[in-house]
């Protein structure tokens, strides 16, 4: 049964001194995929930009790119979308192809979907494979293990050994330091477990989203809500690929709204610009996702 | 082994391997007889004495290479053996199609990997070539390029074993360097051996410059006829800075770095004084992760934001295409005979030194059996690691190494290190032996295929020892003679002694960056002028009386000198308590002139000046760049203040000197330079520079005068130039009153405060202003509200004594002195403002680039 979100994500930037050039690229539409239903978001952006383009880009997501060529103090980024979430089955683990299997046909079969998903198996600019992180990982994939439920484990454990603490990290700090000092948050959990899952030669994916605000009656109020979230998704053969969300111990359900996924942040960025000018900056974001009552799309 | 003159090839045995001009018996192979016949008509003696020449040439016109990793970027002479390479006809035949199908292999592959991707599929090349490799841009995946064309300028670099053939030892692919110099080298050859360039029959270069020029003007979306084409250079630091900046003037292109560049509405503008000017084509010296901050790598600035979106928009080609850095990874090579058989159904002609990449695991085998004969080399040189020769390595370093690659064999590729051949260069009086590679260049020809440039960089091993071949490794470069069989027509880019020129009396829109770079370069010149009459007004005090008692002008000057000081490199006062080193004055003094931790001492400011003019030297004249070259021969001692080596007689002469290499480069911009914005930027800066300098003189030693003022005056006059015009008017009479009339007010003294104001008054009246503007711009009211004061100021009463104190003179001086900065920042706002540097929206600052590591190093 599809649960339908509204969501509504704006972004404002203001600067001590007139920003006179500012161009960016945004991935705050969501991706088409089989268990959600898109309506096409309403992108409204102050000042009115001068070009605004949507493509998709070559992991297959929509992105828009914009510049503002009038000086300005404050720029406001709104998207507005409603979008359904149908829950997804995931494979039972213990069905899953064992890990070592999947980590030697990634590097032998060339055909789809092996080929698409080697693209996820590598260093990235975020991310990069150490040894250390295989010898976290190494006590959840023994041999033989079903790679989900090995990964499941590492999930497991990575929420159970990791505080959340937004002040601990910024967007600049490494994944070994988030390794080391064992907290941070969704971003930096999903950059971990892909380093610990890419370390061990699997193939997953960054992906990028929103996690509903209002908790259903009796259920806990989930981490994460009221900004963009992050998760992974693993690669598992014959069985595709399933959503793992290491921040809240969890494989991502209906509550998860899916926008768009890449190697790593950097991919997948909400919003990412360069501006000329602006002096000091601020920087507020909100995200409000709300069940909406089960109705035809507007 | 003895060495021979230089009429024939160098003494048999050489170097194991092929020897280029003689057989192993010795003797010289027939190409080369012309050559060693003509170097013995001219006999050892004219040969070393031309080649004298040459060098001292070669270091005037500042032909440089920077060393990378010198901190001080350091550049170094470019170094050039006058004995070129010979490439018989035949031979040179065989390379160019062997060379023009490799060209058109790699554009088939790059075609594929940045479209359908079915050499992934059908397992001709390995995904871990492609997936994880910095240069595969995914974001202009897809992106169609003009004509399908990819590499506008290709090279490869040549090696021969000692089988005697040639093989390709890498490929350069996103932005080769070395084309510049081959092209200085042709240039400095046929001056030195114009008699054997003759009778050698060489083909010219010109064409190939010719084919690319013509290719990279067929690429503009718009305005075919006459686009404007840039050439993008990482900067200064790059360690070919030079040859971006040979190349630019010689293929007549604007020589632009990343920030003169903007993106509006989807399309490129050159930042000029009057504007923004649309840009057709981007030639680029720079890596191609480093092109776009926004979409590419985001720790660059040395690229221009939203360069990757218009490029995708078809609005500005980019030469070569962004992403094809991505055929640089050596692993290539290894698969390069099955792809041209599947791409191009041929077999390949000119294939690579045998390769191997270790993620395969049967060539990892292979690798680690045989390792001491090979070379290891990093899977993508964009992680910037130095290639390995085990053969050098000790038993510990070269288990590491087994370690590195069996830990992640995918990241190594090992290549056989070939037995590279060997061709006679000029050692003092003899020929020896060095080892060689020639980078070979392919420009696209408009309508398809490639031209080859007959000829190419050959670069030398830097001893007879080494093997190794690198200009890094302080090795040598050689002109490449490429043989005609018939006579050789003239063709030349350089302007042609009797050709038609069309008359025009503007040189082009100066970009606001040059224009900045100009406006520093006035001020430095003037700065290290300023401080050097003040210094050498110290020191000839010094060296005449030896003690502070007698010349009671001295701690003024002292004053003066430390109020010049950066606030953060004070130096002493003549008052307060001197004691120790301190009370020495010329303690005082030396590191004024040689502290270069301190950003305002003399070798500081000349560091600088040299720096800024090694910037816009393609808009100065030669003779002006040489004088500033001159100013870089400081005589630096190697130690500090406490060196008594240095006698104040040695820096008074030194002092001496520079004042009048300064007066030079001076003479040179007021006499030779036309009066337009270059000229102009380069005289504000000097009028600004002179103006504080005069002011800050002033305001430490007369505001408050000493009780015997003769000699401060006396002392004035000579820092100020003036001496001789004041004793003309006024003989022995030394007056307040007069000094700052000659000194401040009168119009006629080329030195005085009034000139400076009134002459920037006018430069700043002839800057380009948008048509129809009424009334005074900003920096206009500026220069005029500085000037009007000090035309209203009576001498008498500024001169005028209050207790201990001129208060009319100090008033005037802070007036001045305060609106200066803002006439300076009004211009910076009106003309150089959009230099303000882009950065990225996110709540960290990655370091900046410098722009060293941005480009293809030889």
């Amino acid at each position: 049964m599809t649960t339908r979100y509204a969501i509504v994500h704006v972004t404002t930037y203001e600067y001590t001194e007139p920003v006179s050039l500012c161009q960016n690229v945004a991935h705050l539409a969501a991706r088409p995929c089989a268990h959600q239903s898109n309506s096409s978001p309403v992108l409204s952006i102050s000042p009115e930009p001068a070009v605004i383009e949507e493509r998709v880009d070559y992991f297959g997501n929509p992105v828009h790119y914009f510049t503002i060529q009038e000086p300005h103090r404050r720029l406001t980024v709104r998207v507005d979308h409603v979008i359904g979430v149908a829950p997804r089955p995931s494979p039972a683990p213990a069905s899953t192809p064992a890990w070592e299997a999947v980590r030697d046909r990634l590097t032998t079969d060339r055909g789809t979907p092996w080929l698409d998903a080697a693209q996820f198996a590598f260093d990235s600019r975020y991310v990069a494979a150490h040894p250390r992180y295989a010898d976290f990982a190494g006590p959840s994939f023994p041999p033989g293990r079903p790679v989900l439920a090995a990964a499941l484990d590492l999930v497991h454990r990575v929420h159970a050994g990791f505080a959340f603490d937004p002040q601990a990290t910024t967007l600049a700090t490494p994944v070994l330091e988030v390794f080391e000092k064992r907290r941070g948050v969704c971003q930096d959990f999903a950059h971990l477990l892909l380093a610990c899952l890419r370390s061990l030669g699997l193939a997953a994916r960054y992906v990028s989203g929103y996690l509903c605000t209002v908790p259903p009656a009796g259920t806990p109020r989930l981490v994460g809500a009221d900004a963009t979230h992050a998760w992974v998704s693993l690669f598992c053969g014959d069985a595709g690929w399933v959503d793992l969300d290491p921040t809240n111990d969890q494989i991502p359900a209906d509550r998860h709204v899916l926008l768009a996924w890449g190697r790593d942040y950097d991919d997948v960025s909400p919003l990412k610009g360069v501006i000329l000018g602006g002096g000091q900056h601020r920087v507020k974001v909100s995200v409000d996702v709300t069940p909406t009552p089960d109705e035809s799309p507007p | 082994m003895p060495d021979r003159p230089p009429d024939s090839p160098p003494a048999a045995p050489a170097p194991p391997g092929y020897g280029e001009s003689a057989g192993r018996d010795g003797v010289p192979r027939p190409h080369w007889t012309p050559l060693f016949d003509s170097l013995r008509d001219l006999g050892p003696p004219e040969l070393v004495r031309r080649w004298r020449e040459a060098s001292q040439l070669i270091r005037e016109n500042g032909v440089t290479y920077n060393v990378y990793g010198d901190p001080h970027g350091t550049a170094r002479p470019w170094q050039l053996d006058p004995i070129p390479l010979l490439i018989p006809t035949a031979e040179a035949a065989t390379l160019e199609r062997g060379l023009v199908q490799r060209g058109r292999l790699l554009e088939a592959v790059l075609a594929d990997l940045y479209g359908p991707q079915r050499l992934l599929k059908d397992g001709l090349v390995p995904p871990e070539l492609v997936f994880p490799n910095p240069g595969f841009l995914r974001p202009v995946h897809g992106l169609r390029v003009p004509d399908g064309r990819y590499l506008h300028l290709y090279a490869a670099n040549l090696g021969r074993g000692s089988d005697g053939r040639w093989r390709v030892l890498g490929d350069r692919t996103q932005a080769p360097s070395g084309a510049g110099y081959a092209l200085e080298n042709r240039i400095v050859m046929t001056r030195t051996l114009p008699e054997a360039f003759r009778d050698c029959k060489v083909q010219r270069l010109a064409p190939f410059f010719q084919a690319l020029r013509d290719t990279l003007r067929s690429l503009a979306p718009r305005n075919k006829d006459n686009p404007r084409v840039v050439l993008l250079t990482p900067g200064p630091y790059n360690e070919t800075y030079f040859e971006h900046a040979y190349l630019a003037r010689y293929l007549g292109y604007t020589l632009v770095e990343g920030g003169d560049l903007t993106v509006r509405d989807n399309r490129v503008y050159l930042k000029v004084l009057g504007g923004l000017q649309p840009v057709e084509v981007i030639f680029r010296r720079l890596d191609d992760d480093f092109c776009d901050p926004l979409e590419l790598r985001p720790d660059s600035f040395l690229g221009v934001p939203g360069l990757v979106h218009a490029v995708r928009r078809g609005n500005v080609a980019v030469a070569n295409a962004l992403g094809t850095g991505l055929l640089e990874t050596p692993a290539l090579a290894a698969f390069l005979p099955a792809l041209c058989r599947a791409l191009l159904g041929e077999e390949l002609e000119l294939g690579s030194a045998r390769t191997w990449w270790c993620g395969d695991p049967e060539s990892l085998r292979a690798v680690l059996d045989r390792l001491p004969d090979l070379v290891v080399k990093p899977t993508f040189p964009a992680s910037r690691l130095e290639p390995a020769f085990p053969a050098e390595l000790s038993a510990n370093q070269l288990a590491a190494l087994v370690d590195r690659i069996r830990h992640r064999p995918r990241d190594y590729v090992a290549q056989e290190r070939l037995d590279l051949s060997s061709s006679p260069v000029l050692e003092g009086d003899q020929l020896v032996s060095r080892k060689l590679v020639v980078r070979a260049y392919l420009a696209a020809q408009v309508g398809g295929g490639f031209a080859v440039m007959p000829g190419g960089l050959t670069r030398v091993s830097a001893s007879a020892d080494t093997t190794v071949v690198s200009m890094q490794r302080g090795g040598g470069s050689k002109d490449t003679w490429v043989l005609a069989e018939a006579e050789v027509g003239d063709f030349s880019l350089l302007p042609a002694a009797n050709g038609r020129v069309t008359l025009t009396r503007s040189g082009g829109d100066l970009p606001s960056r040059v224009a900045d770079n100009l406006f520093w370069l006035g001020r430095y010149a003037e700065r290290a002028e300023g401080l050097t009459r003040l210094l050498r007004g110290i020191v000839v005090r010094l060296t005449e009386r030896p003690g502070l008692a007698d010349c009671p002008e001295l701690p003024a000057l002292l004053k003066a000198l430390a109020d010049q000081a950066d606030p953060k490199w004070p130096r002493p006062t003549a008052t307060g308590a001197a004691t120790g080193a301190a009370a020495d004055p010329f303690a005082r003094v030396f590191p004024a002139v040689y502290d270069r931790a301190d950003p305002n001492s003399l070798v500081s400011v000349v560091a600088s000046l040299r720096l800024v003019a090694s910037v816009v030297r393609d808009l100065i004249s030669l003779d002006m760049w040489r004088v500033v070259n001159t100013l870089g021969d400081f005589p630096v001692p190697a130690n500090s203040a406490d060196d008594d080596e240095l006698t104040p007689a040695d820096l008074l002469d030194l002092l001496n000197r520079t004042v009048i290499t300064l007066a030079a480069f001076g003479g040179l911009a007021a006499e030779s330079m036309t009066r337009g914005d270059v000229w102009r930027f380069l005289d504000m800066g000097r009028k600004l520079e002179r103006s504080l300098h005069t002011i800050g003189l002033l305001k430490a030693t007369l505001v408050r005068p000493p009780a015997q003022e003769g000699p401060l005056l006396d002392a004035i006059l000579e820092v100020a130039d003036s001496a001789m015009t004041y004793r003309r008017r006024y003989l022995g009479s030394l007056r307040a009153e007069a000094v700052l009339d000659l000194v401040v007010e009168d119009e006629t003294n080329p030195r005085s405060l009034a000139s400076q104001l009134a002459a920037l008054a006018d430069d700043v009246d002839h800057l380009p202003r948008p048509a129809g503007s009424a009334g005074r711009a900003p920096e206009q009211r500026f220069a005029l509200a500085a000037l009007g004061s000090v035309r209203l100021a009576e001498p008498d009463r500024l001169a005028a004594v209050e207790g201990d104190a001129r208060p009319a003179l100090a008033e005037l001086l802070d007036h001045v002195g305060g609106w200066l900065p803002i006439l300076s920042d009004a211009i910076t706002q009106q003309y150089l403002s959009h230099l303000q540097t882009s950065r990225h929206l996110a709540t960290f600052e990655t370091p900046r680039s410098t722009g060293a590591d941005a480009g293809d190093r030889l």
